[in-house]
């Protein structure tokens, strides 16, 4: 039987007192691109940093290839994940250091011929090779997303998770964007989405609000 | 040539030149009037406590009680650091204290033995450079561990963000360690190359008082400054590494618990 990529065991999540969601069980198999719906506040951004290790579930299992993630795994299962955030904050510097930095981590130094293929993945989503010398502060919400994309695809993970990474994009960029992932078969996708367009992209979705209201009932 | 020492009579002669300030703040109605015989009120009281101490230390010239006296001070410092950050002390206190212990410690005991031989444990020496150099760690540990731990609330997501991508927690918080060293250490270089020419620094006035000669004075003043900057470096990288061990979560995040309500 195949082992799911990610497999989330009847989680429980509680910030400040609050309950975001509970007994939440989803797993997603190798190569399956999903995307997480739901009306805003039923948990969804909140669910991939719990998958990052940055919100610490209360009770339940979270395992990534298997491997069940805690204080200890986390370190490790973070290399087989990346992440686009909503609103990418990068750091300071011009893209190409953006882009560059990861690969001064122990973790992705074998990666770093990776940055010969920035050009290519620029050209694909309609960015000038010029925004290289840009500095990240000034760049537009819809550049920042597709620059973040860019970082996470060079590192290679086989789990990508992608908050709203469409939400600053106009329809080409979008097309685009949809476009790479699609041709990145062996990538497993979870994304989080509004946009109607882009939950046809994944082979699945997955309404975290009624999930929550079936696991109440 | 000796210091000539200065009665009380004349020292509360000396006041009468308060006058001065005192009348300027009436004559433009500064609304400080209350503050300013408040601190000098403060500073007299303060001056004749440490006074009448340091009298007892420089009596009995014992190491011990010298080697205490150090550490009262320093102990002193961690508390006015943690307040002056507006941090938990519980959080912070202890690894602060080993900071401020070493950056104050190893600058001391190379000028005293290194400079000065045995004799310079005397404490006539051990105390006022210890001042000197512990006085400048405080103002460099406060600098470094507020701009590390602001600019880490600040740029979270940035950090979160090397976190996701594989960095090790080193990793992820070296450009903030970075930063925070150099905001920390930036006075202390600034005042090293502006020494003599902006005001005559105090270690030199201290010497030329005491009855030394100038060349005497510059030579003190060049090892208390190679002291104050070795210090401050030593006392900042320890502060933010041994205070960063309590304040992140085994996953590494940044352990909000410690910063004070607001």
């Amino acid at each position: 039987m195949q082992i799911p990529a990610i497999e989330i065991d009847k989680l429980t999540i509680t910030i400040a007192g609050q309950t975001i969601f509970s007994g939440l069980s989803l797993s997603l198999f190798p190569k399956q691109k999903t995307t997480l719906v739901g009306r805003s506040g039923c948990g969804k951004s909140t669910l991939l940093q719990s998958l990052l290790g940055f919100v610490a579930p209360k009770s339940g299992a979270i395992r990534i290839f298997g491997r069940e993630l805690s204080s200890q795994s986390v370190w490790q299962l973070r290399t087989r994940m990346a992440y686009v955030a909503q609103e990418p904050e990068m750091g300071a510097g011009n893209v190409r250091d953006i882009l560059a930095r990861p690969f001064a981590f122990r973790n992705n130094l074998h990666l770093r011929r990776n940055m010969d293929r920035v050009p290519d993945l620029l050209q694909r989503l309609y960015l000038p090779g010029t925004l290289l010398d840009k500095d990240v502060s000034a760049l537009s919400g819809g550049e920042k997303q597709r620059v973040a994309l860019i970082a996470a695809l060079l590192l290679e993970r086989e789990i990508l998770l992608l908050d709203e990474a469409s939400s600053a994009l106009d329809q080409s960029a979008k097309h685009a964007v949809i476009d790479l992932l699609r041709s990145n078969e062996a990538l497993t996708v979870l994304s989080v989405s509004h946009d109607q367009e882009w939950i046809g992209f994944s082979d699945s979705h997955f309404d975290l609000c009624k999930a929550q209201q079936e696991a109440a009932a | 040539m000796t210091i000539i020492d200065i009665s009380p009579w004349r020292l509360a002669a000396g006041y009468i030149l308060l006058a001065i300030p005192l009348g300027i703040i009436l004559w433009l109605r500064l609304p400080m009037l209350g503050q300013a015989i408040s601190a000098i009120v403060r500073m007299t009281l303060q001056l004749l406590f440490v006074g009448f101490y340091l009298q007892f230390v420089f009596d009995l010239n014992n190491i011990w009680v010298t080697g205490a006296w150090v550490i009262i001070m320093i102990g002193v410092a961690d508390v006015s650091i943690v307040r002056g950050c507006r941090l938990r002390m519980s959080r912070l206190g202890g690894g602060l204290f080993i900071a401020l212990l070493a950056g104050t410690i190893v600058p001391l005991l190379i000028f005293v033995v290194v400079l000065q031989g045995k004799a310079g444990l005397n404490v006539q020496y051990v105390i006022p450079v210890c001042g000197m150099i512990l006085g400048n760690c405080l103002r460099a540990d406060i600098i470094g561990i507020r701009n590390f731990y602001e600019s880490l609330r600040k740029n979270e997501k940035a950090y979160l963000l090397s976190l996701s991508q594989g960095a090790s927690l080193k990793e992820a918080l070296h450009p903030f360690v970075r930063d925070a060293c150099q905001a920390a250490l930036a006075p202390t270089v600034a005042s090293i190359a502006t020494i003599g020419l902006v005001s005559l620094p105090g270690m030199m006035t201290g010497v030329i008082l005491g009855g030394g000669n100038p060349m005497t004075a510059i030579k003190y003043q060049i090892a208390i400054m190679i002291a104050i900057f070795t210090g401050t470096a030593l006392t900042v990288i320890l502060a933010i590494r041994l205070t960063s061990l309590k304040n992140f979560t085994t996953q590494g995040t940044l352990d909000r618990g410690f910063f004070e309500a607001g």
